[in-house]
């Protein structure tokens, strides 16, 4: 009875071992990010339509989102675009979140925005890639959980360098 | 592109607002950092090559110390990224912008909001 109790916990101790072992190699080798799973991967635009909403319905945004984003794109590899969104900032009701994904890039998923009320209006904006002509989405998660999105196809200049 | 930006430059952030802000005005202001933002290589093959890829994966901003956006960034993100973002000016203090990147790079910039 002894030496069987013994026997367990000493495979208990080694098993603790290895763990924690893994544990600092992850700590080491990862990139400083906290969440579990990364916000841009090398996928299709589908994959990460369905990875990041999981099938979540998502309406037509096009009556309250404004959505900049040039028609063609010369140079890819820096494409101004900005999205801006009617809707009240309060904190009962208010733009809690933005996405812009490239469809045809090789990382869909360009960044994710996180609003407050406090910002006043939900305007977000940056300079992103594009890799290929194709669809960019831009999606909005209202307080209330509601999926809004607008698509702009941007043709992408082949060669860059403004050719 | 790469080599646009000097090493030393990395991490540079400006921030430009409006010149006259009145109180309660809803601001929208733009922020660049200076970042390689690296891309994504490939071998011979087309095979992904697995390195540790230097570019920001959050840019956060703060206004009277309040968390007011969030950007949380990939590779898809150009180099030397400008944001832009708005938040309602109610009081005079400091706005922050503030970049993570994959290398433990930590920039910040910092403007004064004021009422003209």
């Amino acid at each position: 009875m002894r030496d069987s109790s013994k026997l367990t916990r000493r495979t208990m101790l080694g098993t603790l071992g290895v763990l924690g072992v893994a544990a600092l190699a992850g700590d080491v080798a990862a990139p400083r990010r906290a969440e579990a799973q990364p916000l841009g991967l090398q996928e299709t635009g589908e994959e990460a339509l369905r990875r990041v909403f999981g099938g979540r319905p998502m309406k037509d945004g096009s009556s309250v989102i404004k959505f900049d984003i040039p028609a063609i794109a010369e140079n890819g590899s820096l494409v101004q675009t900005s999205v801006a969104v009617e809707s009240p900032m309060t904190p009962v009701a208010y733009v809690k979140r933005v996405w812009i994904v490239a469809d045809k890039n090789r990382i869909p998923v360009v960044f994710r925005a996180t609003l407050v009320p406090e910002a006043g209006r939900a305007s977000v904006g940056a300079t992103i890639r594009l890799g290929e002509t194709g669809d960019v989405r831009a999606i909005v998660e209202q307080s209330d959980g509601t999926l809004l999105a607008v698509k702009r196809e941007v043709k992408v200049t082949v060669g860059g360098c403004g050719g | 592109m790469r080599g646009l930006s000097a090493v030393s430059d990395i991490g540079k952030v400006r921030i430009r607002i409006p010149s006259s802000i009145r109180p309660g005005d809803v601001v929208h202001a733009r922020t660049l950092v200076i970042h390689p933002m690296e891309r994504v290589e490939r071998d011979g093959q087309g095979k992904v090559v697995q390195r540790n890829y230097s570019y920001i994966h959050t840019a956060t901003v703060t206004y009277l110390g309040k968390t007011i956006v969030t950007f949380e960034t990939t590779q898809a993100v150009s180099e030397n990224p400008f944001f832009s973002f708005s938040f309602r000016a109610t009081d005079p203090g400091q706005l922050k912008v503030r970049f993570l990147d994959t290398t433990g790079g930590d920039y910040e910039g910092t403007a004064d909001i004021t009422f003209a």
